[in-house]
């Protein structure tokens, strides 16, 4: 399995766990033409959005309780965790705001061998793929200007957090 | 920080109703009425940071690459929103004219970056389209990287006093 198979393997995992409908979970994989936009596919967007945030928020959790930041990212750490946790209540906001019943985080992670050091960020690096993937292959399919617009400013900062990590992690980033 | 605004606008956002969600994020922000304005604003902003790339990278050694980079990703982009022009029927964009004598500060190419990854947000809504808004947002993606490339050489250039 090449890379991009393993990282898409990844958000589908996350994606599958929290109940996310096929239909998304089709277009995360890319081959979802036939879903049509409308508030129906916007809510089922903000349940997989809302997985992918709750679990990225777990991350976060994890390494900052723990110390399996390496020294000095600290402030990145807390930074990326509050994007998430900002993303999380923008979205379930507006999932309220319609009706919708927003998912909830899971009681539990399975979140591996939350190994310290690079290791970890190699796993922080690992949700923000995941994110940034799934923002962009669920985007262009969000009907309202409102989601799509907070949908546009996540996606800046999922992006964000990736080049941060590649960065610190010595990978290319241009 | 560099997503300090924006946490500011989706923290406030989550408080807000939802009427006030579609609100620009900031003062000055655009909310933009159509297409043709928003590939309009792009060009324009691109060219401007190409153009501050481009002299910054001639005074600094190191930054060739980069400006290198950011001019190969920007070219593609010109090429793949001229399709969309067509597609859309818009008018073929006209070739905004960089600053004759751009400011080479890092903090200004921040700013012009910053606008440029702004007007993709902000645009997208506008476009109407969701090929179009398929392709903007990958745009976007690029802009966002190559901002945050700036935010870390910044921060490089901060600890070296």
């Amino acid at each position: 399995m090449c890379v991009a198979e393993v990282r898409r393997e990844f958000v589908l995992r996350i994606a599958r766990a929290a109940g996310v409908i096929p239909a998304v979970l089709g277009l995360i994989e890319g081959r979802g033409e036939a879903l049509p936009r409308g508030d129906e596919t916007d809510m089922a967007i903000l349940d997989a959005a809302l997985a992918i945030e709750h679990h990225a928020i777990a991350i976060y959790d994890a390494g900052l309780k723990r110390g399996l930041f390496p020294a000095g990212l600290r402030s990145y750490a807390v930074e990326f965790r509050g994007d998430h946790v900002g993303h999380r209540d923008t979205q379930v906001s507006i999932s309220e705001e319609r009706g919708g019943r927003p998912s909830e985080a899971l009681s539990h992670y399975d979140l591996g061998p939350l190994e310290p050091g690079d290791a970890f960020v190699r796993q922080a690096l690992q949700i923000e793929v995941a994110a940034q993937q799934a923002y962009t292959a669920l985007i262009s399919r969000i009907d309202t200007r409102d989601y799509l617009l907070s949908a546009a400013f996540i996606l800046v900062d999922e992006v964000r957090h990736v080049t941060v990590w590649r960065r610190v992690l010595g990978l290319k980033i241009y | 920080m560099a997503s300090t605004g924006r946490r500011r606008f989706l923290r406030g956002a989550a408080a807000a109703p939802l009427a006030l969600l579609a609100r620009p994020p900031a003062a000055g922000a655009t909310d933009y009425a159509s297409a043709e304005e928003v590939f309009n604003a792009i060009d324009r902003r691109e060219a401007d940071a190409e153009g501050r790339l481009a002299a910054i990278a001639r005074a600094v050694g190191g930054a060739e690459p980069f400006a290198r980079s950011v001019a190969a990703d920007d070219a593609r982009h010109r090429v793949e929103r001229e399709k969309l022009r067509r597609r859309l029927k818009l008018a073929a964009s006209t070739p905004p004219v960089p600053p004759a004598k751009p400011d080479a500060s890092l903090a200004r190419l921040r700013e012009v970056q910053q606008q440029l990854v702004h007007a993709h947000a902000e645009g997208l809504p506008a476009l109407g389209d969701a090929g179009a808004v398929a392709v903007l947002a990958r745009h976007m993606v690029d802009a966002s990287r190559h901002l945050t490339v700036i935010d870390l050489w910044i921060e490089a250039e901060d600890v070296r006093g």
